[in-house]
């Protein structure tokens, strides 16, 4: 079997646009690979079509994870299968209580992993890591939530689910202190701990900002539905200071 | 015989029922069950009308219901039925309940009185066989600065009936809360209504309704500023599974004189099946022009984005709308008091939706 998320070829469309025109992909357990693009590079489609929402249809490739074909399972399967996407502007869901939401969640991707005490106590803890204030359990999911709050409820997930690939949206975050500061402090919490130890992330980023919170093993830049270059930290530097257009036109990328 | 002069009487597109046409059998057995706790005061209108004459002449006819078609029938019929009593100044924290069982025809009427300061909460329940047909009266009339919450909850087998209607006189600087739950039977019709005559008063409608299989549920609710400077806040979620039909119309008035109001009114009905429907018709008339009045409604299936949220932890398709549609109900059900019937009506709710 062979592990990681591996994506091949992967070839995507919104409605009738085609967007993801050949990707190539792979991340490894216990890796961070950043993935970096200006807008409408398609990063964002990556991240949905690997989740599976209805709006993006996959044309051409596959994706495995673990060896398991992710393309022939509708979205919460994926999600048990071990994938996880932290939205950029997840949903608000009026009526449903974040701890009520997180059990339905970690019971779904482990099953009777953890008894009702159990689960409470792993709440607090992973609350405390994120400097949460424990009233949130008791509020409507992302219902009324600011930009930070959501962006801190994202991560509460990420720790709660323990996923073993976790696609981190991080597209638009990248000007906020706050929401970066959560975000680096929950992918070093999980990656310190048992369960997340050998967890890979793929962090989808415009901005190189993030990255000094989240040191990546590779960085991948996206341009019009393609990754044209694969290479170290250095290449997240290098956007930094140059941005994307000398690497276009290093590639003759079109967009 | 008076009748109601907004149409709902007749078949509409979706609406397939002539309430005109709609017969009661013959009347059958019919109970009243009533316990309060310790310091309320309630009996039945029989032992009301030997023992508390002059009492209960002071709330019974009192407010409109006598005057609206199925109203009207009630008090024609009038055989069985409860009168609460709450003295000035006593508050009763425990609830009183009032339980009607029927297996045919049954004319229930619920009749409230409560004096200046008066605080309580009643909670009556309709019970029967297939053959139960309810055609049902209650009405509230609150003294000065008085608190009552008047709790309806029908969970009636599938082929019953229930018509309900409800109606307040509440006084000045009084609040009058309606919160009707409408989970069972094959049809509901139901009003919830309130009349406001005197300044201050406060008139909260919280309501839920639930109609799945073959089931009708037709609810109104009115909110009639008269005297000014008093607030309404009326609440309806209401959903649709299967071949479930509803149709809500909701109310606001406020007269010429009534300035300094202030009434809201919020509606919002999930379609959970193709051949659900729901009809919403909120009507806002205005006559006063230093108010302030909020409405708001929607009618729709739930987000896609919701779901995909929801699958995208994990959670299967099937539970992922049952919980968005539990929570739905939320914003109704937080209006009814107490825990545990928080807790029935939930259940009520996750069983119609399968």
């Amino acid at each position: 079997m062979s592990s990681g998320l591996r994506i091949t070829d992967l070839h995507a469309r919104v409605e009738e646009k085609e967007i993801l025109k050949g990707i190539d992909l792979t991340v490894e357990p216990g890796k961070v690979h950043a993935l970096m693009g200006p807008n409408g590079s398609g990063k964002s489609t990556l991240a949905f079509s690997l989740t599976g929402h209805p709006k993006y249809q996959v044309t051409e490739g596959t994706v495995t994870l673990d060896g398991e074909d992710l393309l022939a399972m509708p979205a919460d399967k994926r999600a048990r299968a071990g994938l996880f996407l932290s939205f950029q502007y997840p949903a608000a869901i009026p009526g449903v209580k974040v701890a009520n939401f997180l059990h339905a969640a970690r019971q779904a991707v482990r099953p009777d992993s953890l008894p009702p005490a159990k689960f409470r106590k792993l709440l607090m803890d992973k609350m405390e890591t994120l400097d949460m204030d424990p009233v949130f359990m008791g509020r409507y999911l992302n219902d009324g939530f600011s930009g930070g709050e959501k962006k801190r409820l994202e991560m509460l997930q990420l720790a709660v689910l323990a996923p073993k690939y976790a696609v981190l949206d991080e597209t638009d975050s990248g000007l906020d202190v706050d929401a970066l500061r959560a975000v680096g402090e929950a992918v070093t919490a999980l990656r310190a701990s048992d369960e997340g130890a050998k967890t890979g992330f793929l962090i989808i980023t415009h901005y190189p900002r993030i990255l000094q919170h989240i040191e990546p093993d590779v960085v991948h830049i996206m341009l019009d539905g393609r990754i044209v270059k694969t290479g170290g930290p250095d290449l997240a530097h290098r956007i930094e200071r140059e941005g994307y257009d000398t690497i276009r036109e290093e590639t003759g990328a079109v967009a | 015989m008076p009748s109601l002069t907004t149409g709902r009487e007749k078949p509409g597109r979706y609406w397939k029922i002539d309430l005109e046409t709609l017969e009661m059998p013959a009347a059958g057995m019919s109970k009243v069950h009533v316990k309060g706790p310790s310091g309320s005061r309630v009996v039945t209108l029989d032992v009301a009308r030997a023992d508390h004459a002059d009492l209960l002449a002071r709330a019974y006819g009192a407010t409109g219901a006598k005057d609206t078609k199925f109203g009207a029938l009630t008090f024609a019929g009038d055989f069985i039925g409860a009168f609460v009593y709450v003295p000035a100044d006593v508050a009763i924290d425990e609830p009183i309940t009032i339980v009607y069982s029927a297996d045919g025809a049954a004319y229930p009427h619920t009749v409230v009185l409560a004096e200046h300061g008066a605080r309580a909460t009643i909670v009556e329940r309709f019970e029967g066989t297939d053959g139960a047909t309810f055609c049902a009266v209650a009405e509230i009339v609150a003294g000065d600065g008085a608190d009552i919450t008047f709790v309806s909850v029908q969970n009636l087998p599938d082929a019953a009936r229930l018509i309900a209607t409800r109606d307040a006189r509440p006084g000045n600087g009084a609040r009058v809360a309606w919160a009707v739950a409408d989970l069972g039977a094959a049809l509901s019709v139901g009003s919830a209504d309130a009349r406001i005559e005197h300044e201050g008063a406060h008139v909260d409608i919280a309501a839920l309704f639930f109609p799945n299989g073959a089931q009708h549920v037709d609810l109104m609710t009115t909110v009639d500023h008269a005297a000014g400077h008093a607030t309404s806040e009326t609440v309806v979620k209401s959903a649709a599974i299967g071949s479930g039909q509803a149709r809500y119309l909701g109310n606001i008035k406020i007269a010429k004189d009534a300035q300094g109001s202030n009434a809201s009114l919020r509606d919002d009905a999930l379609l959970l099946s193709k051949s659900a429907h729901i009809d919403s018709v909120p009507a806002l008339e205005i006559a006063a022009n230093d108010v302030k009045a909020f409405h708001g409604a929607t009618v729709g299936a739930i987000d896609a984005e919701q779901i995909f949220y929801m699958e995208s932890r994990g959670i299967e398709r099937h539970a992922a709308e049952r919980m968005i549609a539990l929570g739905f109900f939320e914003p109704a059900i937080a209006r009814f008091p107490g825990e545990s019937l928080r807790e029935e009506l939930r259940e009520g709710l996750r069983r119609k939706i399968g």
